[in-house]
Parts: C-alpha cells; sequence; structure tokens
C-alpha cells in the first residue's frame, strides 16, 4: 500500500479526471460523427448510455481511491506528517474529482447528444 | 541593515555573486536582477498598453467619430490585447515570482540561471518587435485572439499577422523557460527541513502556474506555428477548400486561453493569500483547504475553453459539459474567498496601503467571478457572447484579480527592492481615483452589452442607447488613468524621498524578508533549516543566526555559487547544486534568435537560417559549459560530510527540468495529434488519398531502429548506474551515429513520400508530424555525439555520470513520439478507411 | 407605485437591439434567467464585500483554537463550497432546459430563410422563391422561422438581439438559428463576430409582419426578380 503515500497521489485524482473528461469530449465527437442517434430519442440512446456508464465508473473508482488514501492517513503515526499529508491531501483531491465528474457528466441525462 | 560577520564573508561573497556593471551587466544570471527586469520591463509595457487603451476610449466616447478611422482602430484594439496579456501580465507575474521564490524557499537563486536570463532576453526582444509593428503602422488587426480566416493570407494579406505570430512565440520561449525553472525549483531547491506542508502557499500557487503554462502554452505554440507555415508556406490546416477547419484554431487557441487567465489569476490569488494573514497577524485559515483548491482551480481550467465557443455551432451536450465545468470552478475560487474571510475574522486585521489595494481586489474581482458564472449559463451567453457585456466581465476579473493584487504586492515588496517606504497618502488617492475611476469605466459596460452593442467596433451610430453608457465609460477611463499616474509617481518618487525601512517592516513569517533590505545578490549567508510553517513567526532568532553564517553552505572558498538541492517531498538535502556565474550565452542566443524571428517576418530566408545555424552553435557550447568543465583546472573538493556536487549524482535539478520540458514539448506534441484527429473527424471537406502517401513498412523499420538505438542507450545508462563506464565514449558515439542514421532514414523517407502539404490539410499534417519527430531525432542524435565527445574530454564518466542520464528521457519521448506517429499516420488511417 | 418605480428602469431597458427588450419568446426566456442571477449576484457581492468591511473595522477579539476551528470550517464550507455549489446546480438546472427549448429540433416544416454572410453584407434568400435581399430580413411574426446561416469568406456572427441568440456564420459550415417574433415590427440586427474593416457598419434591418402581410410582402417582392 506504499502507493497510497506517494507524492503523486496529491494530483492523481485530478489526472483521473483530466483523462475522463478527454474521453468524454472525444468519445462524443466521435460517436456523432460515425453513428448520431436519433435527435427525437432525447438522452435514451446507446452514446448517452455508453458516456455516461464511463462516467459513473470513473466516479466509482475516484471515490474508491478517496477511501484507500483516507483510510491510509489515518494509519499512519504522528511523527510522519509528510506521509499524512500526502494521504490527506490526496484523498480530498479523489473526492473533489469524484465529485466535479458527476456534476459535469449530469447533463447526460438531460440532453439529446449530437445536436 | 543586518550586522553580520566582518565584511569579509560578504566581500568574498560578493566576488562570487557579484553583479557587474555597464556593458557586462547582459551577463548577469542572477534571478534578483532578472526578476526585477522582467518588473520593469513589464511595467513599461503595462503603460503602452494603457495608453492604447485610452485611444480606444477616446475614440468610443461619442457615436460616428472618425478619430481612428476602422483599420488604425483595429490594430490598436488588437494592440491593446496582445500587449496586456503576453507582454504584461504573464511576464509580471512570472517576474515576481522569479525575484521571491528563492527567497521564499531559503535558496540563493533558481536552478537554472542561464535560462531565466534566457528568457528574459527573449522578452524583451520578441515584445520589442512586436511594438515596433505598431509604428511602422504594420500592427497586428486581427484581433488578440487572431481568428482564421481573417487572419489568414487571403484576408490580412500584410506582414501584420505575422508579427503577431512570429513576436508572441518568440515571447513565449521566456514564459515557458520561467515556468520549467519555478516548477523545478520549488520541488528540488527548498531549504533543508522544508517538507510539501511547509511549503509557503505562494509556492503552492506559483508550482500550479508553472504547471498550467507548461501544459497550457503549447498548444498556442502549435497553433502559431500552424497558421505561420499556411500564410508563409501555403500549407494547408485552417482552410476548408482543403480539408482544414478553421475552427481548429479557435481549439487550439483557447485550449491555451482558458488555462491563460488563471495562469493569470493564480499567481495574484498567491499573493494575496502571502499579504493577507500578515495584515492580519495571524496565519492563512485552512491552508490544506486552499492547497486542494489551488490544484482544483488548474486543473479543471483545462475543460473550460469550449466557453468562449458556445456561439460556434457546437452539439449542446458538448456545450453543457463545458457550461457545468465553468460553473464548477467557482466553488474553489470561493474556498480561496472564504478562506480570506475567514482569516480575516479571526485575526486581528491592521490597516496598511496594501490592504486597501487587497479590498478592491475582493469587491472588483468576486463581481468578475459572479458575471463568470452568469456567462458560463450557455443560453445567457448565445446573447451576451462578442458584446461589451464581456468586455466588462474580462476587465473586472483581470484588473480585479491581478492588477489590485500587483499593486498591493508592489506596495508591500517596494521595501524589499528599494529598502524605503512608500507614502501612505499617495497611495490612498491613488487607490480611490483607481477603483472609482474602474468602476465607473466598466460597470456600465455590463449594460452597454445588455444593449446590445458588439465588441470590436471602431464606431457606433447613435440612438441605439450606447451614447451616454460609452461616455460614460471614457470619463471613467481617464479617472482611472489618473489614478494610476499617482500610484507611479508614489513609486517613483520614495526611491528619493521614501523613510528607510526596518528589517521585515511589516512582520512577516515568510523567508524573503531575512536578507538585507535591498537583498545582497546571494540572498542569504547562510541558508536556513526551517521546522515549521511560519519560520520567521516561529524562530525569531533565525534570522540573527543566518545573517551571522550560522545556518548552512556559508562557505564560499572554492569560488562556486551553491544552493541545497532537497527531497521533493521531505525536503531532506540530497545535493549540492552547482549554480553558473555570469555568461554572456543567453544574451547572446536571444540575440541570434531575434535575427531568425525578423528574418522570418521580412521572408529573408538565407538570414533566418545562417541565424538558426548560429543559434545552434551557441546552444551546443551552452551546453559544453556544464558540470565537470565549470571546475577548471583546479576542482576544489566539497567539505567532509557534505552531499555530492549535483553533476555527480544520477538525479540532480537537470533530470527534473528535463522532466518538466518534455512535458512542454508533449502538450505541444499532444495539440498536433489532436489536430490530426479532429481535421479526421469533423473537417467539413476532409479529404484522404485513395493510398497513403506513407511507405508503412518503411516507417516500421524506422521506428524499430530508433527502437535499438533507445534499447542500447538504456543499457548503458543502466551500468552507469551501476557505477560501469566502460567503453563508454564508443558507445555514444555509436548510438548517437545510429540515431542520425535514422533521422536520414526518416528524411529520405519524407522526401520519398510524395506529400503534397500545399494541396490538402491530410498531407500538411503529416507533413508537420515528420518534421517535428525529424528535429527530435536529429537533436538527441547530436547531444549524444557531444556527449561522446565529453567522455573523451572526462567531463563525463563514471563519477560525473549525470548528463547522460539526463539525456536518456529524450530517447525515451522520441521513441514515444515516433511509435504514436506509426499508429496515428499509418495504422489508424489505414484500418478506419477514408473520410 | 411599484408599477411607477418600475416603468423609468423598463425604459431604460428599451433599445433597438436591446436583449432586455425582447420581442420574442426566445430572448424573453433570457432576460427570465438574467434578473434573478443578477439579484443573487448583487446579495453576494454585498454580502462578500460587508464581511470584509466588518472584519477590518470590528473590534478584534480572541478566539479559542476549538472555536477557530468551527468558525473557520463554517465560513470555508458554508460560503466557499455549498453557496456557490448550491447556486450552480440551480443555474444548470434551468438553464439547460432553457437552451435546449431555444433548438431548432421540434419544428414542424417551419419557415427556412438562408443567410450567407460575407465581408461586409448579409445575402438573404428564402427557398422556393426567386426574393435576394441584401442587408434585409423579412418574416412572419407567430411562428417559429428557421435561419441557415454560412459564410462566403471569414467568420461573422449572425445575431438579432431582441429576438434570441446568436449563431456564427462559419465558412464550410451550415448552422441553423431558431428565430420567432411575437408582433409586426421593425428590428435591428448586427454582425457579431470580429470581420475586419467594415464589422462595426455590418447591420441589418429586420422587418416583421403579420403571416398575411408576409405572404403578401413576399410576392410582392417576388416580383421584381425575373424568373
Amino acid at each position: 500500500m506504499m502507493w497510497l503515500y506517494h507524492p503523486l497521489q496529491i494530483p492523481l485524482g485530478l489526472i483521473v479526471w483530466g483523462v475522463w473528461f478527454i474521453a468524454l469530449y472525444s468519445g462524443l465527437s466521435v460517436g456523432c460523427a460515425v453513428a448520431p442517434p436519433d435527435a427525437a430519442a432525447g438522452p435514451w440512446n446507446w452514446l448517452n448510455a455508453v458516456l455516461g456508464g464511463a462516467s459513473l465508473a470513473t466516479v466509482g473508482l475516484l471515490l474508491g481511491l478517496s477511501t484507500l488514501c483516507w483510510r491510509a492517513s489515518r494509519r499512519v503515526g504522528k511523527n510522519e506528517r509528510a506521509k499524512r499529508f500526502i494521504a490527506r491531501v490526496g484523498a480530498s483531491v479523489h473526492l473533489v474529482a469524484a465529485l466535479a465528474t458527476l456534476f459535469i457528466a449530469l447533463p447526460i441525462v438531460g440532453l439529446p447528444p449530437c445536436v | 541593515m543586518i550586522e553580520g560577520r566582518p565584511d569579509e564573508l560578504h566581500q568574498q561573497f560578493d566576488e562570487v555573486w557579484g553583479n557587474p556593471r555597464g556593458w557586462r551587466a547582459a551577463t548577469i544570471v542572477n534571478h534578483t536582477r532578472i526578476g526585477l527586469l522582467f518588473l520593469l520591463t513589464g511595467l513599461g509595457f503595462f503603460i503602452f498598453g494603457g495608453l492604447l487603451a485610452m485611444l480606444i476610449r477616446a475614440q468610443l466616447a461619442l457615436p460616428d467619430q472618425t478619430f481612428m478611422d476602422a483599420d488604425t482602430y483595429n490594430q490598436v484594439f488588437t494592440m491593446h490585447g496582445t500587449v496586456m496579456m503576453f507582454l504584461f501580465a504573464v511576464p509580471m507575474m512570472e517576474g515576481l515570482a522569479v525575484y521571491l521564490i528563492p527567497k521564499m524557499l531559503g535558496a540563493r537563486d533558481l536552478v537554472f540561471p542561464r535560462l531565466s536570463a534566457l528568457g528574459y532576453w527573449c522578452y524583451l526582444f520578441g515584445a520589442l518587435i512586436l511594438a515596433a509593428s505598431l509604428f511602422l503602422e504594420l500592427a497586428p488587426d486581427a484581433g488578440w485572439f487572431m481568428y482564421t480566416p481573417l487572419s489568414s493570407l487571403p484576408y490580412s494579406p500584410g506582414v501584420n499577422s505575422d508579427f503577431w505570430l512570429l513576436g508572441i512565440t518568440f515571447v513565449e520561449i521566456s514564459a515557458v523557460t520561467a515556468a520549467v525553472e519555478l516548477v523545478v525549483a520549488i520541488l528540488r531547491a527548498r531549504a533543508p527541513g522544508m517538507t510539501l506542508q511547509r511549503m509557503p502557499l505562494y509556492a503552492w500557487y506559483i508550482l500550479t502556474m508553472a504547471m498550467m503554462i507548461v501544459l497550457g502554452f503549447p498548444p498556442l505554440i502549435l497553433g502559431s506555428i500552424l497558421l505561420e507555415l499556411e500564410r508563409a508556406a501555403g500549407m494547408a490546416f485552417f482552410d476548408v477548400a482543403r480539408g482544414g477547419d478553421p475552427i481548429l484554431w479557435q481549439h487550439l487557441f483557447w485550449l491555451f486561453g482558458h488555462p491563460e487567465v488563471y495562469i493569470i489569476f493564480l499567481p495574484a490569488a498567491g499573493l494575496v493569500s502571502t499579504m493577507l494573514p500578515v495584515f492580519a497577524r495571524r496565519p492563512i485559515v485552512g491552508y490544506r483547504w486552499v492547497v486542494v483548491a489551488v490544484l482544483t482551480t488548474g486543473f479543471i481550467s483545462f475543460a473550460l475553453w469550449v466557453h468562449h465557443m458556445f456561439t460556434v455551432g457546437i452539439p449542446h451536450l458538448a456545450q453543457a459539459f463545458f457550461s457545468a465545468a465553468s460553473m464548477l470552478v467557482a466553488i474553489p475560487t470561493g474556498v480561496q474567498v472564504f478562506s480570506w474571510l475567514a482569516t480575516l475574522w479571526l485575526g486581528r486585521p491592521v490597516y496598511h496601503v496594501p490592504m486597501l489595494w487587497l479590498f478592491g481586489f475582493l469587491v472588483i474581482f468576486v463581481a468578475g467571478g459572479l458575471t463568470g458564472v452568469m456567462l458560463a449559463l450557455v443560453p445567457f451567453n448565445w446573447q451576451v457572447h462578442d458584446t461589451q457585456f464581456v468586455v466588462a466581465h474580462l476587465h473586472y476579473v483581470l484588473v480585479g484579480g491581478m492588477f489590485f493584487p500587483l499593486v498591493a504586492a508592489v506596495y508591500y515588496w517596494l521595501p524589499h527592492f528599494s529598502g524605503r517606504m512608500p507614502s501612505p497618502r499617495l497611495g490612498r488617492w491613488g487607490f480611490w481615483l483607481v477603483f472609482g475611476g474602474f468602476n465607473l469605466t466598466f460597470l456600465v459596460m455590463h449594460w452597454t452589452g445588455l444593449l446590445g452593442m458588439p465588441r470590436r467596433a471602431y464606431t457606433y451610430a447613435p440612438g441605439l442607447g450606447w451614447d451616454t453608457p460609452n461616455l460614460v465609460s471614457s470619463i471613467g477611463s481617464f479617472i482611472m488613468a489618473i489614478g494610476i499616474a499617482t500610484v507611479l509617481v508614489d513609486v517613483l518618487l520614495h526611491f528619493r524621498f521614501g523613510v528607510r525601512a526596518a528589517p521585515n517592516p511589516w512582520h512577516a513569517d515568510t523567508l524573503e524578508w531575512a536578507t538585507r533590505l535591498p537583498p545582497a545578490a546571494y540572498n542569504f549567508i547562510s541558508l536556513p533549516s526551517v521546522d515549521s510553517r511560519y519560520p520567521l513567526w516561529d524562530r525569531p532568532d533565525l534570522v540573527k543566526e543566518m545573517a551571522r553564517g550560522e545556518q548552512g553552505l556559508a562557505a564560499i572558498a572554492h569560488g562556486r555559487r551553491e544552493t541545497w538541492g532537497t527531497d521533493a517531498v521531505t525536503g531532506e538535502v540530497r545535493e549540492i547544486i552547482h549554480l553558473p556565474g555570469n555568461t554572456w550565452l543567453p544574451f547572446a542566443v536571444a540575440l541570434v534568435l531575434s535575427a531568425v524571428c525578423i528574418g522570418l517576418l521580412v521572408k529573408a530566408y538565407a538570414v533566418a537560417s545562417v541565424a538558426i545555424v548560429a543559434a545552434a552553435i551557441l546552444v551546443l557550447r551552452w551546453s559544453w559549459e556544464n558540470g565537470a568543465h565549470e571546475e577548471g583546472g583546479t576542482a576544489v573538493p566539497i567539505s567532509a560530510g557534505d552531499p555530492p556536487l549535483h553533476w555527480r549524482t544520477h538525479n540532480g535539478p537537470g533530470r527534473w527540468g528535463m522532466g518538466v520540458t518534455l512535458l512542454a514539448d508533449g502538450a505541444l506534441y499532444a495539440a498536433l495529434l489532436f489536430g490530426w484527429f479532429y481535421l479526421w473527424t469533423v473537417a467539413p471537406q476532409w479529404q484522404v488519398p485513395a493510398q497513403s502517401p506513407l511507405d508503412a513498412r518503411g516507417m516500421l523499420a524506422n521506428a524499430l531502429l530508433l527502437t535499438v538505438a533507445t534499447l542500447w542507450l538504456r543499457r548503458v545508462l543502466a551500468a552507469l548506474r551501476r557505477g560501469s563506464d566502460g567503453r563508454l565514449r564508443g558507445q555514444l558515439a555509436a548510438i548517437a551515429a545510429l540515431g542520425l542514421l535514422q533521422s536520414a532514414h526518416l528524411l529520405w523517407l519524407m522526401h520519398a513520400s510524395g506529400l503534397v502539404p500545399k494541396a490538402t490539410a491530410h498531407d500538411a499534417v503529416i507533413a508537420v508530424v515528420l518534421g517535428y519527430t525529424l528535429f527530435h531525432c536529429v537533436l538527441a542524435g547530436v547531444a549524444t555525439g557531444l556527449q561522446a565527445w565529453r567522455v573523451h574530454y572526462g567531463y563525463v564518466d563514471r563519477a560525473a555520470p549525470y548528463e547522460p542520464i539526463v539525456l536518456g528521457q529524450l530517447w525515451y519521448y522520441n521513441l514515444g513520439v515516433v511509435w504514436s506517429a506509426y499508429f496515428a499516420l499509418v495504422l489508424f488511417p489505414s484500418t478506419w478507411g477514408g473520410g | 407605485m411599484l408599477p411607477a418605480l418600475a416603468v423609468p428602469w423598463l425604459a431604460a431597458c428599451e433599445g433597438p437591439q436591446s436583449i432586455l427588450d425582447p420581442a420574442g419568446p426566445a430572448a424573453r426566456d433570457v432576460t427570465l434567467l438574467w434578473w434573478p442571477m443578477l439579484i443573487v449576484a448583487t446579495v453576494v457581492l454585498v454580502g462578500v464585500t460587508l464581511a470584509w468591511i466588518v472584519a477590518m473595522v470590528r473590534r478584534p477579539r480572541d478566539f479559542s483554537p476549538e472555536e477557530a476551528k468551527r468558525l473557520s470550517r463554517r465560513w470555508v464550507v458554508g460560503g466557499g463550497i455549498l453557496l456557490p455549489a448550491a447556486s450552480i446546480v440551480l443555474l444548470l438546472g434551468f438553464g439547460v432546459p432553457a437552451g435546449d427549448r431555444m433548438l431548432p429540433l421540434r419544428d414542424h416544416a417551419p419557415l427556412r430563410i438562408d443567410v450567407t454572410a460575407r465581408q461586409w453584407q448579409w445575402d438573404v434568400t428564402y427557398p422556393g422563391s426567386r426574393v435576394v435581399l441584401v442587408d434585409e430580413l423579412h418574416l412572419p411574426a407567430g411562428r417559429p422561422v428557421h435561419i441557415h446561416v454560412t459564410s462566403a469568406d471569414v467568420i461573422h456572427s449572425f445575431w438579432v438581439p431582441r429576438l434570441g441568440p446568436k449563431i456564427d456564420a462559419v465558412p464550410g459550415r451550415t448552422n441553423v438559428l431558431r428565430l420567432q417574433a411575437d408582433e409586426a415590427g421593425s428590428l435591428r440586427g448586427q454582425c457579431a463576430e470580429f470581420c475586419g474593416t467594415g464589422h462595426a457598419h455590418m447591420a441589418l434591418k429586420v422587418q416583421v409582419h403579420t403571416e398575411a402581410g408576409f405572404s403578401a410582402w413576399l410576392t410582392e417582392r417576388a416580383a421584381a426578380f425575373p424568373p
């Protein structure tokens, strides 16, 4: 579990979020170029389903990482403050990234994709 | 004046670190001087940009005016935006960081001093070239964001747009070099004991800003290169008929453009987070919250760019993603604002002039942030986009969010720059004139926009309801100008009449106040170890101990400029960083690059080519004057028990610098691949030839050749790390030769391919990818050859293994480029089929 | 008395190109979003400003570490996270459907008008008719009209503020804008994307007719164009 104290944990959540965002926008663009769903169906189509599923998976991953980091921060002794700092900040960033993913993905449930 | 050890030690330090005068001042690489130069030059361009603003407001004061004709006005407003954004805002914030960061971190200098100097000279020369265009009446006139096709050759046939593309790219070298330096300095050159969580908050802000520059500037650099290639060489990227797309420019520009405004705001917020606790006389509330907020702002700001393009015709769901993200960024900003408020509330605030400016910052920036959230709402944006409402918003966030904290910072650190205090009375007058004038100018401008007045119109018809608001704005702008002049007069006068500053006049907690006022070139006679987040508050005797030479690295008899190299997380000492002294190289390289820039501008390609070769030679010489070469004949060993000099290790600052630079390079390459896939997916008239012009097997062979060379180098480096340098020179020379052979093969493949970059965007993008790859492979080959030569001279061996290890990263990067190019250009089209 | 106070205020919003003087449903939806946003923004700005001033001016007191922690959490979490979070959820919740309603998706057999922007004029044509207009747009009131916008040269932006949002005229693409006017009258539009030296003068006269009046106008105008 040493990787939970690695300094890259600090930005990792936002890096995961960034990769998700790239996949979201490019996935939408490519999906619309290849097989755009009928706009009359609203948000109930294959493309929104795929994008929504990927988003939920990412939220789950980030919440999981946040929990792991938070628990790791509690296992650290008082004299290892650097490790605790990294794990705590990492946990916060993972949580923030999860919430950001959720909020940005919200329009998927309300809009048709390619119009 | 801090009393210290006998003047003898100071004198010895001055000999090693001193700044020459006269002509030789162009050789100075010390961060204090370079930082001040950035600030002074930035101030000059601020005044220039401000005068242009006055011209704009004079023209718009009344309807149907012809004080400036449309052509002149277009040059003036384009230059106003360009000068303020590129020649004032970013250099000013970076300059302040260059000045402050080493001192706050308890170090003697930044980690690559010659690089900071190069950055400054590139900034100065590029800025002068751009400013000259206005006096030649050839200034860029397509708006500061240069939308194609207006900025393309058919609609901007003159050299105006080329001034922008070449001049700004030249200036951006300085932004990226300073960013690389700041990242590595913050991560690897802090005071011993300064763990990540003991870093001053300002360091977190600057680290984030610098990483944003590293990733955010390259898309614009790429876009500028592509547009200039289109204009000068006829290649097709943004031209619909040949398979390009003008919207690609907008994506590339705003991929840079949105992070850019946070690159400007975050360091200013960092200044606020530094000054406000001092005036509240307590530590900031919620250090960890602020760290998370700053990181979050930095990342999320990269997912906002399409909100500048809501009216372009992009699908609504995509717009909604960017709308949500744009609103989301208000939250980390809110966390910082309320952290500041809580700090004031829980502290015991004192009133000083900087606090007035911080108050102005709060009111104006929060107002701007609120209109920003409004603009994030898509249907509202569809109405007010490209109106005066947006002009009002952007000035609220930029002037409020950057200019006001900047003035507060100037008042706060003025005693540091000059050793004297400014005047409170003149400071108050200046503030109220600027605050009042600003709001008079820009508050009513929201209204003007809501009444339907578009942006960038040189005049307007009477009777549309815009007459009175514009007059009010123009009057306000003159009041604001008078206020700014008052501030400038105050700053100028204080050099003569200001009261001498006591040490640490504001009773601050950060280490920059432990230097003399003004500081010596070496900052501190001895470098402190820290054990708390607020060193000057928690250990009041620290300053005296440092001045008496009782802290670390107080030896100078060896004649080397040195500072500590520390672990990125724990702040434990890892090595002694051996810094270069004064040299002509950065100035010379910048001068030669100016010749390249001007040569390309006037289409004197022979001159430009010669200058490029000269630059290459100078840069190679620069990399020669490194490490063991600097020891000279008599190597003075370090004291027993001291850590090694960095160029004897495997993991010094250079390795980190190379890594961060490759991140910037990778961002540029990623933007290029984005352009490829973007055009392939949505360009309106994308054309794919029936048969790919590329020799698939040849490309594969080329990639395999590079793989062999790289794997071989990897083995050599592994041996070096184990302390073995058998046949190092021969192996490095052979690897270099192999690399150059691969480059030659690539060049031959390009030549034989029959690409027609002037005919289709498809071929043009491929040509750029291959050209980019070629440049990097040649670079790696030549640099490795140079390393072999250095082994021959004994500058590189198993006791000084540093440089080849640093270079290895470039080879791995190139391998990634070559293989990803193979996948994107050869495999992807053959599986995906024609457009 | 309240209407009397409102009248000069509303009058100040009037203007031939005023976003706040809607002459169609899309523009009206935007003003319905604007006024609440303005009110909330003003309240937040005043609140934050007052907080700063009071903190500076009041007599400072000492806080115990627990008090300080509690207060700071209240400020940072309440003001910095919960307040903006609630606001943006509301905004997105109202804004996304409002934008969706403005899209040209669900109309049956709308009137189609083609607009080609070029430096520095608007070329307006009516498919199925021979009419070609320059810098003029005529449309019937009371039903949705789809404007198909493109450009012959650089990027321009088609915008009639009192009717609704703008859409960019991009070479190589055709963007569709849905507009609807409430009643007959004269309106003004203007190019809203910087397009060179003539940008400031690239205006558009918009004439809204009644349904019957529009048919009459179209027939009469078509007579001027030989077959």
